[in-house]
């Protein structure tokens, strides 16, 4: 029995349920979590597509995403929430109910966008890339509804996951690594940038001038 | 010989360098030396404009002078920025600036000459990047929110961006099957009645949202003005300009990939429209909104949003005519901004510094009282971004106006509203910013040699728009009809 197609699905459809589950959580702790689980699905998808392609560059960007995105991010983000106790940040702009129902309705246009305009493609890549889109929308959407910087990190983390899932999915497309790494290195600075911007609320200084200088002087 | 490596790699790998070692004017020199350097290089491209994934078609190549000849005048006017103790930077972050100058030229350049749709995206994306970290190096608190909603807003425009990127490779998959021809704008354009029209149109969508949010295209344009009124001056505006142009370029690459397929019956939908609402958009959202701006850097961040539009309009239009006339809209329009935020920093600088916050209307006013010259050069920049005769920007905006009313006559009456009513809102501002009552205690100041670019760089506009030299007319008009 061939099993590429229903393993790719498989995880293709976690990925999107974890995505679709972000919407739900109130608690960034949880939406961590999720993140994590979807980031080490799409590691694992990964290296599935490099063996059912035959693609050596997709374990690499499989291993990439499983060391950084699955790992490191996660607990640095972990680092964060802790650090600036935000475990019981809720902050949202709409009733979770409503997000949700939102959120199904984007999975719908998303499917009903891609599928009938890639007719001609092979039928893994068309699903692969309906599910994609809808991680991609999904992300968006926690990003508009979240008032909160590291929530709306974690959104543009999740869209971040779905544009790699469609990247392994298109058949023997090139570079597919390169691009993960570029956006990494995006990604890298968003939450860097999150870390300043509370510290900035934290100390409640407008200059970090005077952070530094405190370091220096060893507190 | 490929030219365009050393183009874009020098600047690119000496940034690691410059970001780590040497002191402020250090800093500032080498980065002068290095744009000398690269300006070299960009005019030899011509005579070797290479092959492969990075080599320079004739936009890349006219374009890519245009991007080092400012970036040169930049580097030229940021020596007195760095010495005139504008901006109170620690000296790490004076490091990470000029190496940030380096990388936002390197991945402009790269993003002209890149023959490949993925190294596009990872140029755009790596300008973006040092852009937002020289928007943020203030670290005041406007500074770091303007960074944090550009990169908010940038980042999704970047993720959509990418998201264009793979379907048009995959709409390329029926054509140019897996591998790196289904990459490259070469052989897309060759190809491009044989793609997968309806992708292709999906693909479209996504790659004009995408990077229509770096060429700050209505309703996605809501980071510029924020990011071009706070961080340095030298890096987040003078330099970013050359960052709209790279989005835009990318825009009218597909669009034409776009046009070829519809014309060629492959089944996309026609482009223009598109093209013509988010063009329309921006210049009458402008148009309302340059009126009640009071700080100078965020009011000509809105006039940037404008010319976005006009351009983007331009391509909407279609037509090799009409298309001349966009790229040179954006030739002239670069011009013409980098004099004027060059004028307007010599200008602050007179009035104490130049640093962001010292841009409002009220503290530049009446500018021929500190000095004659300065108040008189940058009067003209402001005259010039209206559009009005002599101002090169008009006979741009007269080709368009003209092929408008030839081609697609309705929309020309909004493009007219809309263009009147951003030249009123900008020249009700040159009396008072120019000849108005300076701020007590001005004093009359010399204004320094390297005022004397800013003329230079207007009189090359106007040279351009009115007397362009014969071969940057004939590979101009060649490049319009390749992309028409």
């Amino acid at each position: 029995m061939n099993l590429v197609y229903p393993l790719a699905h498989l995880m293709g459809g976690v990925i999107l349920l974890c995505a679709f589950s972000m919407l739900s959580q109130r608690r960034l702790a949880a939406m961590i979590t999720l993140y994590q689980v979807q980031a080490l699905t799409l590691s694992a998808a990964a290296f599935w597509q490099g063996f059912a392609q035959g693609a050596g560059d997709l374990y690499l960007t499989g291993l990439i995403t499983l060391a950084i995105k699955g790992i490191l991010l996660p607990m640095g983000m972990r680092q964060i929430v802790q650090r600036f106790n935000m475990v019981r940040a809720v902050e949202t702009t709409m009733p979770v109910g409503l997000s949700m129902i939102l959120g199904v309705g984007l999975i719908g246009i998303a499917v009903l966008v891609v599928l009938p305009t890639t007719v001609s493609a092979v039928s893994l890549t068309r699903e692969d890339l309906a599910i994609s889109l809808s991680v991609v929308l999904l992300g968006l959407l926690v990003m508009t509804l979240r008032r909160h910087a590291i929530a709306q990190v974690i959104g543009f983390l999740s869209t971040e996951n779905g544009l790699v899932l469609a990247a392994t999915g298109m058949p023997g497309m090139p570079f597919v690594a390169e691009l993960s790494v570029a956006l990494l290195v995006l990604l890298a600075f968003l939450v860097i940038g999150v870390f300043l911007f509370r510290i900035r609320e934290h100390f409640d200084t407008l200059d970090l001038v005077g952070i530094e200088e405190i370091e220096r002087r060893g507190r | 010989m490929n030219l365009c490596l050393p183009a874009v790699f020098l600047p690119l790998l000496a940034a690691p360098a410059m970001g780590v070692f040497g002191t402020r004017a250090q800093g500032a020199v080498a980065n002068l030396v290095l744009n000398v350097i690269v300006f070299g290089f960009t005019i030899a491209v011509f005579f070797g404009p290479g092959s492969g994934l990075i080599h320079a078609d004739g936009l890349g190549m006219i374009f890519g002078v245009l991007t080092s000849f400012v970036s040169l005048m930049t580097a030229l006017s940021n020596l007195s920025f760095v010495w005139g103790g504008n901006e109170v930077l620690s000296l790490r972050r004076w490091r990470v600036y000029h190496a940030m100058c380096q990388v936002v030229l390197g991945s402009t350049l790269l993003g002209l000459y890149a023959d490949n749709i993925g190294l596009l995206w990872v140029a755009v994306e790596g300008a973006t990047i040092a852009a937002t970290l020289g928007v943020s190096l203030p670290r005041t608190a406007s500074a770091l929110e303007a960074a944090w909603k550009y990169f908010i807003l940038g980042g999704v425009g970047i993720a959509l961006a990418l998201f264009g990127t793979m379907l048009v490779y995959l709409a390329a998959q029926p054509a140019l099957g897996p591998g790196l021809p289904a990459m490259s704008f070469a052989a897309l354009t060759e190809h491009a009645s044989k793609l997968d029209g309806s992708l292709l149109t999906l693909a479209f969508v996504f790659l004009l949202f995408g990077y229509g949010t770096k060429a700050a295209l209505v309703p996605l344009h809501g980071w510029l003005p924020d990011a071009y009124a706070e961080g340095p001056i030298p890096l987040t505006t003078a330099l970013s300009t050359l960052m709209l142009n790279v989005a835009l370029i990318a825009i009218l690459r597909y669009r034409h990939l776009m046009q070829a397929n519809f014309a060629g019956g492959g089944g996309a939908l026609q482009p223009g429209v598109f093209l013509l609402t988010l063009g329309l958009a921006s210049l009458l959202l402008t148009a309302f909104s340059l009126s009640r701006r009071r700080d100078a850097r965020r009011f000509f961040g809105f006039s940037s949003v404008e010319h976005s539009g006009i351009a983007v309009f331009a391509f909407g239009i279609g037509g090799a005519a009409a298309i001349f006339g966009g790229l040179l809209h954006m030739l002239v329009h670069t011009l013409v901004k980098s004099a004027l935020f060059q004028a307007l920093m010599r200008g602050a600088a007179l009035r104490g510094s130049a640093a962001p916050g010292n841009y409002g209307f009220s503290h530049l006013r009446g500018m021929v009282h500190s000095n004659k010259y300065t108040g008189w050069l940058l009067g003209a920049c402001v005259f010039a971004l209206t559009g009005l005769p002599p101002s090169g920007l008009f006979a741009s905006e007269f080709i368009i106006i003209s092929q408008t009313i030839q081609r697609d006559p309705y929309v020309s009456l909004p493009l007219g509203l809309g263009l009147v009513l951003c030249a009123v809102a900008i020249i009700r501002n040159i009396g008072p910013l120019v000849f108005g009552h300076a701020p007590p205690h001005t004093k009359h100041q010399k204004a320094g040699i390297g005022i004397n670019l800013v003329g230079l760089q207007l009189v090359l506009a106007f040279m351009v728009a009115f007397a362009m030299p014969w071969f940057l007319l004939h590979s101009l008009s060649s490049v319009a009809a390749a992309l028409q």
